[in-house]
Parts: C-alpha cells; sequence; structure tokens
C-alpha cells in the first residue's frame, strides 16, 4: 500500500506549498434569516492540516462549498493571500478539491484524469502529459495510467482523485469527506496516505468530517463547528484536553458533565460545589477563566480520568455501579454518583474490576484531569446524543 | 439448489408457453405484409401467388413513391435533430435542479405523446397556415420535432440519472473546465447512450406518423406514410406492400440500434 513512499522526495516535506487562505466573517442564509454558517473566521496556513469537525448540519460543508466556489456567502470574505476571491466562479478559483466517492470521470482513464486540470488550463498537450506522468509516478500509480476508474480499487482511486487534485499546484486542498462511506479498516489505511502525501508534498489542506477520530488522528489544527459556528479552533490536543465549551468536551470523545456552581478562587484552583453542597466540593484548575462567584458552571471529566476505589477517601464521592460491560481493553462502567450517571473506563486489572451491578463505590480524580466549562450555553444545546 | 431451479425453468417453460401465441397475435399482421410484397400480382391480395420482385421495381421505379421516401428521410432526419437538440437540452437543463414549476415544465415537455395527435395537426395545420408556410416538408419536420422530443427528454433523462454523478461537475469545475467543458467532458459522456436511444425511437415515431403529415402535406410535401395511406384508399397497388417492408426493416434497425445503446450504457455504469 505505501508503494508511494520514495525516500527521494521526503525532502520535500519541509517546502511549504499552498498560500494562505483566510475566511472573514462567513455568514451563509438560504432565506428566511435561518443561517446555516454564522461568522465563520479562520485562516489556513502554509502547509497546515486545518479541520471542520462537526456533527451533520453544523455547516462544515456549506463553510467548505463556499470556499470551493460552489456556494455564494451571504456575507463576508474568502481571503488568497489577502485578494478575495469570494465573488469568483470555481473554475477561476485554484483549489483541488477531492469529492466523497472521489467523482473521477468515469469515461476517461487514470492519465486522463489527472491531466484534465493542466488540460483546462490550457496547458500543452507534451507538457501536461510529462506533468501528470511525474505526478502518478509520485503517487505511485505509474503502472496504471490507461486504467478506468472503475478497474481501480478504492485506495487507488483515492490516489488517482489527489493526483488529479495536486498536479496543478493549487493553493490548497479541499477533501469533503473523503472517507465517509468507507469502512473503518480501509478509513484507516486511507487517513495515513492522506497524512503521508500531505506531508511529502507540503501542501495546505482544508478538511471536513464528522469524525472525531479521524480529525484527532490528521489534523494540525480542529476547528469543531456546531449549528453554523465554529465553537472552538486549536491543535486537537488542547481541544481535547481544554475543551471551551460542554459541547466541544462531548464531541470530542467522551465526557462526564456534572453541574455546578462556582465559589472562587483557592491557591489557583478554582472551588465548584455540586449542586446542592451535600454532594461535594472540587478544586480543579480555572483554565485561564474569568468566572464570578455564584456562577453556574459545568465540570467534565473523561471516563478514563476517573480512579474507582473500595473504600471511602476525603476527596472521593460515594456512588453505586449500575452496570458494567467488558470491553476487552478496558471496562466500562456506568455509576450513580452524584445525583446522575457517570461513565467511568477502567483499564487496568484490579479488585475494582470485578465491581458489577449493585455495588457501592467511591470514586475521584486528580484536580487537573477535571475542565471547568461556563454554564448553560444559551443557543447551543449539549448533544446528549453524542456523550456516549 | 437445483429444486428451485428446476422450478424456475418450468416458471420460465409456462411463461413462454403463454407469451408466444401473444407474440405470434401481435407480429403476424405486420409480418405477413413481407411475402405480400413478394407477390406476382398486379393487385394488392392474400394469399400472395409467389414470387416476384415486381413490387420493389415498380416502387422504386415511381419516381412519386422514390420522392416522398426521400422526403420521409428527410423531414424524419430534421426532426429527430430537433428533437434531439430540443429533448437533450432540456434533460440537461433540468438535471439535478428543483425548482417551483418544474412539473409542470415537464409535463408540457411530455404533453405531445398524451394529447391527441388530431388535435395537435390541427393546431399545426392553422399555425402554419397562417404563417404562409404550408406546402413544403419543413411544418412537417417541426411538427415531428415536436413530437419525437419527448421521447428523446424521457430516454437522455433517464440515462443522465443513471450515469451522472452530480459530484463529477462539481469535480470539474473545480478543476477548471468552463460551462462548455463541463458540457463536453461531463454531460457528453453521460448523455450520449440516452440521447442515441431517444432519436432511435423518435425515428421509428416520425417516419411512420400519418396523421401530422396527412394535415401539412403538400404538393410537394407528400411523406412515404401519406403516400401509402392515400394510395390503400385508391388503387392498392403491391407497392404499399414494398413501402411497407421497408418500415419494418427501418423498424428493426432502429430497434437494434437502441439496444446496443442500452446495452452499451449497461456496460459503463
Amino acid at each position: 500500500m505505501n508503494s508511494a513512499v520514495q525516500p527521494g522526495t521526503l525532502s520535500a516535506s519541509s517546502r511549504k506549498a499552498g498560500r494562505e487562505v483566510e475566511v472573514r466573517g462567513l455568514w451563509k442564509s438560504y432565506g428566511e434569516g435561518e443561517y446555516v454558517v454564522r461568522d465563520v473566521n479562520f485562516a489556513l496556513r502554509p502547509g497546515e492540516f486545518l479541520t471542520l469537525l462537526g456533527p451533520s448540519g453544523s455547516g462544515k460543508t456549506t463553510t467548505l462549498m463556499m470556499v470551493a466556489g460552489f456556494e455564494n456567502p451571504t456575507r463576508g470574505e474568502i481571503l488568497v493571500d489577502g485578494h478575495d476571491i469570494a465573488l469568483r466562479p470555481p473554475e477561476q478559483r485554484n483549489f483541488g478539491v477531492v469529492f466523497q466517492g472521489y467523482a473521477l470521470f468515469p469515461q476517461k482513464n487514470v492519465l486522463e484524469n489527472v491531466e484534465f486540470g493542466l488540460r483546462m488550463r490550457g496547458v500543452p498537450p507534451a507538457d501536461r502529459r510529462r506533468r501528470a506522468l511525474d505526478m502518478l509516478d509520485r503517487v505511485g500509480l505509474a503502472d496504471f495510467t490507461t486504467r478506468k476508474p472503475r478497474e481501480l480499487s478504492g485506495g487507488q482511486q483515492q490516489r488517482v482523485a489527489l493526483a488529479r487534485a495536486l498536479v496543478f499546484e493549487p493553493d490548497a486542498l479541499l477533501l469533503d469527506e473523503p472517507l465517509g462511506a468507507l469502512d473503518r479498516k480501509l478509513r484507516e489505511s486511507l487517513q495515513n496516505e492522506i497524512k503521508e502525501l500531505q506531508k511529502r508534498f507540503g501542501i495546505s489542506i482544508l478538511f471536513v468530517t464528522h469524525d472525531q477520530d479521524e480529525a484527532m488522528m490528521m489534523s494540525d489544527r480542529i476547528a469543531v463547528m456546531a449549528e453554523g459556528r465554529i465553537v472552538q479552533i486549536g491543535p486537537p490536543s488542547d481541544v481535547y484536553l481544554h475543551p471551551a465549551t460542554p459541547f466541544v468536551a462531548g464531541f470530542l470523545g467522551e465526557t462526564n458533565l456534572v453541574p455546578g456552581t462556582y465559589q472562587g478562587m483557592d491557591d489557583g484552583y478554582a472551588v465548584v460545589d455540586f449542586k446542592d453542597a451535600a454532594r461535594g466540593r472540587v478544586r480543579l484548575p480555572a483554565d485561564g477563566r474569568s468566572l464570578t462567584a455564584g456562577e453556574a458552571v459545568v465540570v467534565s471529566v473523561r471516563p478514563e480520568r476517573i480512579r474507582l476505589l473500595t473504600d471511602h477517601a476525603e476527596t472521593t464521592f460515594a456512588g453505586l455501579v449500575a452496570d458494567c460491560t467488558f470491553m476487552g481493553r478496558h471496562t466500562r462502567y456506568r455509576i450513580q454518583a452524584l445525583g446522575q450517571a457517570l461513565t467511568v473506563s477502567v483499564t487496568e486489572w484490579s479488585p475494582t474490576s470485578a465491581l458489577c451491578a449493585g455495588a457501592p463505590v467511591w470514586l475521584g480524580w486528580q484536580a487537573e484531569d477535571a475542565q471547568i466549562l461556563s454554564g448553560p450555553e444559551g443557543a447551543l444545546p449539549m448533544p446528549q446524543e453524542i456523550v456516549r | 439448489m437445483s429444486a428451485s431451479r428446476s422450478l424456475r425453468l418450468s416458471g420460465h417453460a409456462l411463461l413462454l408457453i403463454a407469451s408466444a401465441p401473444i407474440l405470434l397475435f401481435l407480429l403476424l399482421p405486420s409480418l405477413i405484409i413481407v411475402p405480400m410484397a413478394l407477390s406476382k400480382s398486379q393487385m394488392i391480395q392474400f394469399p400472395p401467388e409467389w414470387i416476384s420482385l415486381h413490387s420493389f421495381v415498380d416502387y422504386l421505379g415511381d419516381p412519386q413513391w422514390v420522392d416522398s421516401t426521400l422526403l420521409s428521410f428527410q423531414v424524419t432526419i430534421v426532426a429527430v435533430l430537433i428533437g434531439a437538440v430540443a429533448g437533450g437540452t432540456a434533460a440537461i437543463a433540468l438535471h439535478g435542479r428543483s425548482f417551483a414549476g418544474k412539473g409542470l415544465l415537464v409535463g408540457l415537455i411530455m404533453m405531445p405523446i398524451v394529447i391527441p395527435v388530431v388535435i395537435m395537426a390541427l393546431g399545426d395545420y392553422l399555425l402554419f397556415a397562417q404563417l404562409r408556410l404550408l406546402g413544403s416538408w419543413v411544418p412537417i419536420a417541426v411538427a415531428h420535432g415536436v413530437l419525437a422530443t419527448p421521447y428523446v427528454f424521457i430516454s437522455a433523462q433517464a440515462g443522465l440519472t443513471s450515469e451522472l454523478n452530480p459530484a463529477l461537475v462539481r469535480s470539474a469545475r473545480s478543476l477548471g473546465a468552463r460551462p462548455t467543458s463541463v458540457l463536453y467532458h461531463v454531460y457528453w459522456p453521460a448523455i450520449r447512450p440516452g440521447l442515441l436511444a431517444g432519436s432511435m425511437l423518435g425515428f421509428a415515431v416520425s417516419f411512420d406518423e400519418v396523421v401530422l403529415a396527412l394535415f401539412l402535406q403538400g404538393a410537394n410535401a407528400v411523406t412515404l406514410p401519406v403516400r401509402t395511406f392515400s394510395a390503400i384508399q385508391y388503387e392498392l397497388t403491391p407497392k404499399i406492400a414494398a413501402s411497407a417492408s421497408l418500415f419494418i426493416a427501418l423498424a428493426l434497425v432502429a430497434l437494434g440500434l437502441q439496444a446496443l445503446a442500452a446495452r452499451k450504457t449497461g456496460r459503463l455504469s
């Protein structure tokens, strides 16, 4: 599969191809004042892999289609190296777009597919043939030039689609859920291949997906979208470890959200009382938020960060095991505690692994393993269906 | 599963036994004309007195009949061209779009199939009389073009729906293709088989159409079906059988080409 890796071309990874693509104050409405994209701002830096991540209907694909030119923004600017291209038709922009299913021309062979962008740009036949062959060689498809797309495997089709999008030296690649329809195993290998090609060509990529694992694995930065807005943008570790809102915490990975009240600062830690004080009080990093005492907040704790104990300690909360599921690599517990059901994931084999329904437990976590999130989110409902 | 296989086989046999007589009944009246064309008799009659080619010789020797035949080809080819351009472009224009009144528009395109030909013929007659165009073959070709359009449209539309992935259009545009290039590189390969099949249907419809051609005929604009029709009324010459054989042969050719186009479509998808 990785015949595409050629040591000689690896030096290209240091070269940054592509230009800066900046989106400023982008809005999209299909009329009646209902906006599917609201005030979206981001900059795709040269050589960067930026992912728009969000559930369906979050506006991520519409945003990508506006950058590609297939949708007209209601308001806003799309800048390539500072020039606004928002009003240009797609054929006058210079992006390589890869669609779900790849959309290769079925009647054209591999070489003709890859040549197409150059042909449309008026590159003379001999020249475009040479460049297309060179590109096919670089993606490891030199022996498949006369095949028709239907005679290729899914992975080969993806490489043709990428070669076709790369050959005319685009300002950036725009990828619209290219792996959405594939099974898990193939998807992982194709993710690796995209990442590999991106490093090798140093091209900037704007990637759209609803799959958080895919986003985590591939991106330099992730822009989490919900209801037409970018809720948070940052490197995967940042977004995962310091989610800005309960929505982000719930959408990227799994989390437990416990409502509480902010009491004040103590020794550099924020102090939060869970709902009624009897349920407990926690200290956790304030994450640079400015909060006022008495403000409603949400505490987020990842299932794998919660420790289960069989005996009481000072900083723990009492709970009752509702059910447990052995998952192979870990065991999942549903535990009734703090007035709600919490999910806990335990990897190591310990006395607590044998616990099951009805057993009383104590649970606790390190102060640093919990995040404080601003309270009720206004327009953004918490994605209950996504908090698995 | 040999049991279910034999069951299926016997099912096929039953179907054959039931449908063969029906097919025979439908086909025989058309096919009977061929032996009649080979009759020695000076009148058209059944059973024929075999065997002579004189009806074909008479047919080809009569300038009026030859003119009508050539005119029919001319009318039909122009009609099919009109139908292919109108039906094909309509199919492309409506493909993948939804807007208020689309159903109405499609209904309008399909209308020539639905409304009685006599009514259309009368309307066309009055229109072309007003335009002082009657007497030439052009009105017949135009009227037949209108008639052929829905057949091409349906066939082209079906072809586009099954062949054309909408992402292809976007993909081509993102690669720098202007609208004309999109038409040539994306729409044309997808629509070609359907367009060909629809044109064959249109050809068959136009070539033996008699009502419109009768209304719009002129001294020098008598199509072969109209000539045949009049001949049946007045002279009952075996030339009728000869020309009818030509109709059958053409229909078979059109049908064969259409099947070929359809098979090509199937192989592509």
